[in-house]
Formats: C-alpha cells, structure tokens, sequence
C-alpha cells in the first residue's frame, strides 16, 4: 500500500508510487480503447499548425474555454459594494453556488449571496412563491439594509417579472414597504459578467433614484466614480479614493467592495462590512458628474446618469501612465481641483522606474487577454514601455470594442504587428500561441494551462486569479499600480532569463 | 609581506606607454591616483585583486577576513564559465571578534583544508583583507605550510583594501600568478600556435565569440588571464607563443614580465570595434608567423577579415537610417574607444565625446584622428554635475558607459546603454558591434523616452 498512516501522501506524490502507475497503465491498455500513443502524439502536434489553426478559427458553433463569465456573477458584483446589501438571486441555486465559489477563490473571503432556489414546480407554475417566500427568510435570517435582486436563466427562460413579483412580495409583507429591493434582469445567455454590472449597477441607481422616491437632481460639486466590474478593485478602490483625498475632490464610489471582500480577523465575523452607503447612494443624483472607470461595465448606467442631467466620463481601467493621465485631468477638469505635487511625484518615479527597466521590455512580445477595458488598459501600457501587444484577445469584446482595439494599436509602432481578437476563446489563443508565439501570456489563472501547452510563461494580472493569492491585495490602477504591473511582469522576464541560463545565470540584472 | 618597493615596482612600469612619457619626478609619483578622503572613490585594492582573479573558475577563492568582504565581492561580475561552477562559491573564514584578538592564522589553515578535502581544487586562491593584514597574521607563512602539508597548491594574494586602488589590486593580482602559478606546470601539447589574452575576464560569457575566431584560424587560446580559466592552464601559460594584452593598465607588467621571463612576446589590443578586432587578429597572426608558425595563416587570416567585415557591415545596414545623426557620448573606461567611434560614424552617427580614462597615448591619437582633432571631444573624465548639463542641454541623445554614470544620464532623462562589466550582452567581436547597435536602436527608439521629456499632461501650456 502507498498510503500508510504514518506517512501520508498528498496527491502531488500519491499518484506517482507503482501501485498507481500501474493502475493506470492497466486501465489505459484494458478499457480506454484509446489510439495508440504515437497516434495521439501525432494528433497532438498537429493541433499546433497552422492547417488546424484555420480549422479552429472556422468554428462557428462550440466554445472552448471562455474568458468570461455570466451576467448574474457581475450583478452580485455590483450589489455586494453598498452598505449592509445582500445580493439575492431569484432562480436556480446551483448558479449561485458557483458565483459565490468564483468570487471566494479569488478574494479568499465568505460572500453572502442568497438565491431562492427555485425547483422543477417553479419553472413550471412561475416563481412568484419563491420571491415572496425568499424575500421574507432572507430579510428576517440575515438582517440586510437592502436586498438586490438578480436572475439566472431559468427565471428568465420562463419569463418571471421581477418588478410585478418584488411588489406583490412588499404586499403580502415579506419585507417592510419601504425596504429597498433594487432589481434587474439578467439572463446568462445574453452578455457577460461585465453586462450583468452595468445592469445592475442600473437598477440600483434606479431604484434610489426613480422607484423609491421620484429625486429631482440639484446639481452640486461632488463626483461618483463607477469602477466596474474588477479583480483587484479592494485595493483599486482604495487607492481612488486616496487620489481623489489627495486631490481634495469629494467622490462617491458607487459600488464600493473595498472592505465588503476585505474583512480582518479579529474575532468578528462581519456579514456586511463597507460599501458605499444607502444615503450616499440616494444623494449620488446630485452629483456634478459621473465618471466610470470601465466604459464596457457602464454603458447602460451611464445613459440613464445622462437623463439626470449630470455629465458622464468613461474610462477604460486606468492602469499605466497615459491611462492615469486622463483619468486625473478628467476629475481636474470637472472640479476644477489641481493635481498635487505629491501625485506629479508618484508619476515622476513611475517613469523613472520604466527608463531603469525598459531595456529587458523592449520588444518583447505578449499575448493579452481578459474583460474588455482590462485588455485596452494593458495593450496601451505595454505600448508605453516599449513591448508589444501581439494578441489581444477579449471573449466578451464586441465590434465596438474591436474598433477601440485596433485603433489603439494603430497609434503606436509598437502595436504595428498586434491583432486584435474579438469573440475569440482561449482555445483560439492557443492555436494563436503556437503558430504566432509572444514571450509572455497575461491574463486570469485560466492560462496558467496556456503556459503548460506552450511553455510561454504565464502573468497573471486580472479576474479569476485562484492559484495565487493575495494578487488582489496590491492596486493596478493609478501611478503606484502601474509600478506594481511593472514588477509583475519584470519578475517574469528575469525568472525567464535566469530559467534559460547558464553562462550568463547572473547575480545582478 | 607586501613592501613599500615592490608597490612601487608596480606603480613604474616600463612597459607602458603613459608611464614612459612622464617626467622623472611625476614618474616617482608612481601612477596611482591619490585618493581623495571624503569624495566618492571607487574600488579597493582587495576588489582589484579579486576580480582579476576570480574568473579562474575550477578553484576555491577564499577571502582570509572579516564576512563582507566575500559578502560584497561574491560573484557580482557576470564572468561566465564553460565548465566548472567552484569560482562562484563564497568561501570566506568569516573571522570575528575573537579571531582578531588572537590572530587568524590557524582558522585560514583549517579552512584552507576544509576546502581542500571537501571540493578537491587544483588550487586554493587565499586573498588578503584590510583587518587581517592589520593584526599581522602572515598568510604567505601559511599558504606555504598548507601547500606543503596538504599537496595542493596554495597561493597567497597580498592586497588588503588599504595598499591602494582597484586598478593597483589588479596589478597585485598579475603578481601572484607570476611569484606562484604562471610557469609550475609542463603542458604536454604545447604548439606553435599557443596565444593567452591577458585582462580578458569573460564578462557576459563574451570570450565564445573571441574563440570561435581564433579557432577559425587553428590557433589555441592556451588561456584567458583570467577568463574562463583553468588553474592547470594558467600554470602552462608561459609555453604559450604570443600574448595579447586587452587591458592593459590591469596587466601589463605581467605581460612584461612573461617577455622577461620567457621570452614571449605581447601586442595591446582590443576585440571591441570592427577594425580593432581586425587588427587584433592580424597582430596575432604576424606574432605566431615570427615565432614559427606557418606563413599561410596570415592568408587565412585576411581571408576570415574580409569575410567577417563585410557580414557585419551587412549585418548593420539595416540600422543605419534609424541611428544616422544620432548623437552618441562614449564613457567606457576599459574598452577602447577609438575603433567604436569608428565603427559608430560608419553608423552614421556623430560622437560628441569619448573618454580616454583608459587608454593609451596612441589610442588617444588615433581616437582625436577620428574626432577630426577636435581636443574638446576627447575627455579623461566628466564629472557628474557636467555631464548633467551636456545630457539637458541636449548635447547628446545616448550614453555608452558603465553602470556608475547610468543615473546621471537617466535622472537626465538621456537613453543610457549598458558596455561595462554589468552588461548582459556581447559586445565583443564582429558579432558583437552589431549586437551593440541593435541595444542602441532599441534603447533609442523605447517610447519611455518620449514620456520621460515630456512634463505631466497637466503642465503642459496650452
């Protein structure tokens, strides 16, 4: 026996001890009636031409490896960033499940997603019960200030009104009358994650803003910043407001998960913990403008903004020099509140940083991919320090996003030989990776078997990151996170260097 | 122990050419510049010794001293080896309060026989440091009664940081292989086509281009001093036939001493730059030929130079739309500038300046020659505040030079090339001008640069 208790293996070793290599072996000779290795061998190479390419890029129907995720996972997003908010999800709770796993690999923290659970009676006589029964548990088991409503699929295959279901809940006093129960609709079959948020973060703005009560805006010097749908947004968010501090602009961030996925261990276990107020939401009307930080997380909350008679900016994640440029002349230009000395600095040294190291970037090429605004925020800095973007491929980028995409590239030298894939699947990245190599892949954990097939090793700088910890920790917006990029894929680029080694395995670089 | 004569000695060489044209008081001087208490100086005389040395990679280096010594000088030159990885271990006797108090000896001893019975070395390099030297323990004493108990060649170095500089260490070094390696052992294949390259350390694993060429040829790099060396070839170095000296402040005088001793002859010259290279090779060709080697290797010889000269040309073509009229400041301290200058104004290229530091009376020459006698040009140092100035004012749009200049042209926002020891290409040979070119193209063209010169958006005066 392999296993003893004495010494036990964990399955690193296990697998690897006789008993189960021969287990396995027999198993491959008696039952997988598999072709021989040669064959697969052969099969296998030949998924790395150029022939197979072609054949891989005609695929009209399957998708193999998404790099995106459903429109419920981006609602439960924006609704988890406001105070004392429990994000509900009406429909199956199989879903759920797997949004509250996906976001709890990634901040390494509990989420508070409830869903109700609707079964094979539900889908067939409607989920009303469901939403008057689910509303009335959730609100009295865990005490929430607000519940925000989303759906999976089965809900909205069957077509269940969530406006008409939410109001007959209020009557029938599942939750107080005036108890805020924003809601929007959200099938996974249309979108992504990143149209989940936007719809979201609509129906909340909705709700405090039409619903609730009808506010009339009266315009005043405050600013809201919409982030977005973002992976390190604990520590992006926290370093916004920290500019905007400096600066001395009072901002709300609407949707604020800086310390709802962020809580410390003390001995307290903090269902809701942050977010951005009810009050400050509801007040967020009378905002001068709204400025959100990814154009493709908001587009539909930013033409509902306009209606309000506010002005609107849009960002796509400002990561990198120029990026963090506009961003702060933007906030400048509309409040009117000049850029300190002290973040001319941070700019200062973030370039000094790029001249030290520019010349192990120069020309190397990378794969990018990931959400839209993330994929032109890394093309264009990568541009900045003297690499090129060769693959830029965006799962949920649209034409409009393919357009911004090439145009990006066009406007530097670096981005001459870059092409820009929309639509396009991780498998399709792979058959790019081998017939058009680059030396680096950035992207989320999911290319970490990217790297196994091609040997390019892997940067993970977006959303899911499971395999690494604490990534989230650390911002990529602003001038500090550009820094923070940069030695990221430095790390990488001298690991590289070391790994091909020998005579020159040098202690300084 | 070290005396003040032999210090001295080494400090009036004859056989350079600097020296030479001194006056008799200013050559008394000796040639070491006096270090200046309070201003930032570089290397100590231990540092010299060390890094000449170190590059001889199948031997155990052991610093007789205090930890950092070893500490700080532990493998921070990029030499690179074919084979064996022993130089890279730090072996130190990391001597502490006690040591001091009752003297080192008998712990170099024990260490010296450690080393020896775990890595079985064909020599023991010992150095000497400032703090051992000071409480006197005699490691020449010891060095003897270690080769002689323990049948392994143990060989003293004798310069502890405070005898002087860098450049005196290295000479110091030159002495050690003389008074003990160069000259011990036989070689049984000893040919007529056997050369050694003196101060060629091996940076950036640069010697395999070196090689290549000399091989082409059919003539046998007995050994670098101290390159990729080993300790059996060392100690063979004096059957070699010619000696072509690369640096030759560090060591000359051992060049000098090796035509002394045994009659070999030595040339100065350089792999750095198209023409150098070419040079270089000739003079070791016409060497070889006068001390019996066949006549014909001066055809091959030529025949390899045209063909090497117009690849590399080829080669470089493709940049010489992109770096022509670009300005270039040379700051290169031990490589020689003048055939570089050349090579970079075939480029296309104007050389605003070039430091002589390093270089002889007839480089000089010929590098004033390229400059078109323009005396301004050539400069033996720049201090910092001034080549701040030259790189705002915009008198030049690259730096050549070694690390400890790079933060004047960055902070200065000038593109800065990395030649010296820090270097992680090679820059040596025909293959290596164009590598030179293509890290100049790239460190120009970076968009860094752009944003670098240009203030914050918001600064900008509409």
């Amino acid at each position: 026996m392999p296993q003893s208790a004495d010494k036990v293996k964990d399955h690193i070793s296990l697998f690897k001890e006789p008993e189960y290599l021969e287990l396995f072996a027999a198993k491959k000779a008696q039952f997988e009636c598999r072709p021989t290795d040669e064959a697969v061998a052969a099969q296998a190479e030949y998924t790395k031409t150029w022939e197979y390419r072609e054949k891989n890029f005609s695929r009209e129907i399957a998708t193999i490896n998404p790099a995106k995720a459903c429109q419920p996972l981006g609602a439960v997003f924006a609704a988890a960033g406001f105070e004392g908010s429990l994000p509900y999800v009406h429909g199956s709770q199989g879903c759920v499940a797997y949004f509250r796993s996906h976001l709890a690999r990634h901040y390494k923290e509990a989420v508070p997603i409830v869903a109700d659970s609707m079964t094979e009676d539900a889908a067939v006589f409607g989920g009303l019960n469901n939403i008057v029964e689910g509303l009335a548990n959730a609100y009295k088991l865990y005490s929430p200030k607000m519940i925000v409503v989303s759906t999976t699929c089965m809900a909205e295959v069957i077509g269940d009104d969530l406006s008409a279901f939410i109001a007959t809940a209020k009557e029938k006093e599942s939750v107080p009358l005036d108890f805020p129960v924003p809601f929007a609709h959200t099938p996974s079959f249309v979108g992504s994650h990143t149209t989940g948020y936007d719809n979201q973060m609509k129906g909340i703005l909705n709700y405090f803003w039409d619903r609730e009560a009808q506010l009339t805006a009266k315009p005043g010097t405050k600013i809201n910043i919409i982030p977005g749908f973002d992976g390190y947004s604990v520590a992006n968010n926290r370093e916004i407001k920290r500019y905007m501090a400096e600066m001395g602009v009072e901002a709300t961030l609407l949707g604020d998960v800086s310390d709802v996925f962020d809580t410390p261990s003390d001995g307290e276990y903090r269902m809701y913990d942050g977010g951005t107020t009810l009050d400050d939401a509801r007040d967020a009307i009378n905002a001068k403008a709204t400025i959100a930080l990814q154009e493709f997380c908001s587009q539909k909350t930013l033409e509902y903004v306009e209606t309000k008679g506010q002005q609107t900016a849009s960002f796509n994640y400002p990561m990198g020099i120029g990026a963090t440029d506009a961003f702060l002349m933007k906030v400048s230009e509309l409040t009117g509140k000049a850029i300190p000395a002290s973040i001319e600095k941070e700019r200062g040294r973030l370039v000094d940083a790029i001249t030290d190291s520019q010349a192990w970037l120069h020309g190397k090429k990378f794969a990018v991919f990931g959400d839209p605004d993330f994929c032109l925020s890394m093309a264009a800095f990568l541009m900045e320090m003297g690499a090129e973007p060769t693959h830029v491929l965006c799962t949920n980028g649209g034409k409009e996003w393919e357009e911004k995409a090439k145009a990006l590239l066009a406007s530097s030298p670096f981005g001459a030989n870059g092409q820009v894939w929309a639509g396009k699947d991780l498998w399709h990245l792979r058959s790019l990776l081998f017939t058009e190599p680059t030396d680096f892949i950035i992207g989320s954990s999911y290319g970490k078997y990217l790297e196994k097939d091609t040997g390019i090793p892997l940067i993970r700088l977006t959303f899911p990151i499971f395999d690494r910890h604490h990534h989230h920790r650390f911002a990529s917006f602003g001038y500090q996170g550009a820094l923070r990029v940069l030695v990221e894929i430095l790390d990488r680029v001298f690991e590289a260097a070391d790994a091909a080694s020998d005579i020159s395995y040098d202690l300084t670089r | 122990m070290l005396n003040r004569k032999k210090i001295q000695d080494l400090m009036n060489e004859p056989g350079c050419a600097t020296n030479q044209a001194k006056s008799e008081k200013e050559r008394k001087k000796g040639c070491g510049k006096q270090l200046t208490p309070g201003a930032a100086a570089g290397g100590c005389a231990f540092d010299g010794a060390k890094i000449a040395l170190q590059p001889i990679t199948d031997v155990v280096h052991l610093v007789h001293g205090p930890i950092a010594c070893e500490g700080n000088s532990w493998d921070t030159r990029h030499v690179g080896t074919s084979g064996p990885e022993l130089y890279r271990r730090g072996f130190t006797t990391d001597l502490s309060n006690l040591d001091i108090v009752n003297g080192g000896e008998k712990k170099l001893y024990k260490a010296i026989k450690q080393a020896i019975a775990k890595h079985n070395p064909p020599a023991v390099f010992v150095y000497q440091t400032c703090v051992t030297a000071l409480i006197g323990d005699d490691i020449a004493a010891v060095c003897r009664a270690a080769t002689q108990r323990l049948g392994t060649p143990v060989i003293p170095v004798e310069a502890p940081g405070f005898v002087g500089s860098k450049n005196l260490g290295n000479r110091l070094a030159g002495e050690a292989l003389i008074d003990y390696v160069i000259g011990t052992r036989e070689p049984d294949d000893a040919g007529p086509t056997d050369i050694n390259i003196l101060g060629e350390y091996n940076v950036a694993g640069e010697m395999a281009i070196v090689k290549v060429l000399l091989e082409r040829l059919g003539i046998r790099l007995r050994t670098a001093i101290t390159g990729d060396a080993r300790y059996n070839d060392v100690a063979a170095a004096h059957t070699a036939r010619a000696n072509m000296v690369v640096c030759s402040q560090a060591l000359v005088t051992l060049a000098r001493k090796m035509k002394e001793r045994w009659g070999i002859p030595y040339f100065e010259g350089s792999f750095y730059g198209i023409s150098d290279t070419s040079e270089a090779l000739r003079a070791i060709a016409s060497m070889l030929i006068e001390r019996g080697a066949a006549p014909e290797l001066m055809e091959r010889t030529e025949a390899l130079i045209a063909e090497e000269e117009a690849k590399t040309w080829a080669a470089m073509e493709p940049y010489r739309a992109r770096l022509s009229g670009k300005r270039v400041l040379l700051y290169t301290g031990g490589v020689k500038s003048w055939s570089v200058i050349h090579a970079l104004q075939e480029m296309g290229m104007e050389v605003v300046g070039s430091s002589v530091r390093k270089s002889t009376e007839a480089d000089k020459q010929k590098a004033l020659e390229r400059l078109g006698g323009d005396e301004d040009k050539l400069v033996d140092s720049i201090a910092p505040r001034d080549m701040y100035a030259m790189f705002k004012e915009g008198r030049a749009d690259i730096m050549l030079s070694g690390g400890r200049s790079q933060f004047v042209a960055l902070k200065a926002k000038t593109p800065w090339l990395d030649i010296n020891q820090e270097r992680h290409h090679q820059y040596a040979g025909y293959q290596g001008m164009v590598t030179l070119v293509q890290q100049m193209d790239q460190a120009l063209s970076n968009p860094i640069w752009e944003q670098v010169r240009r203030p914050a958006p918001w600064d900008i005066e509409e």
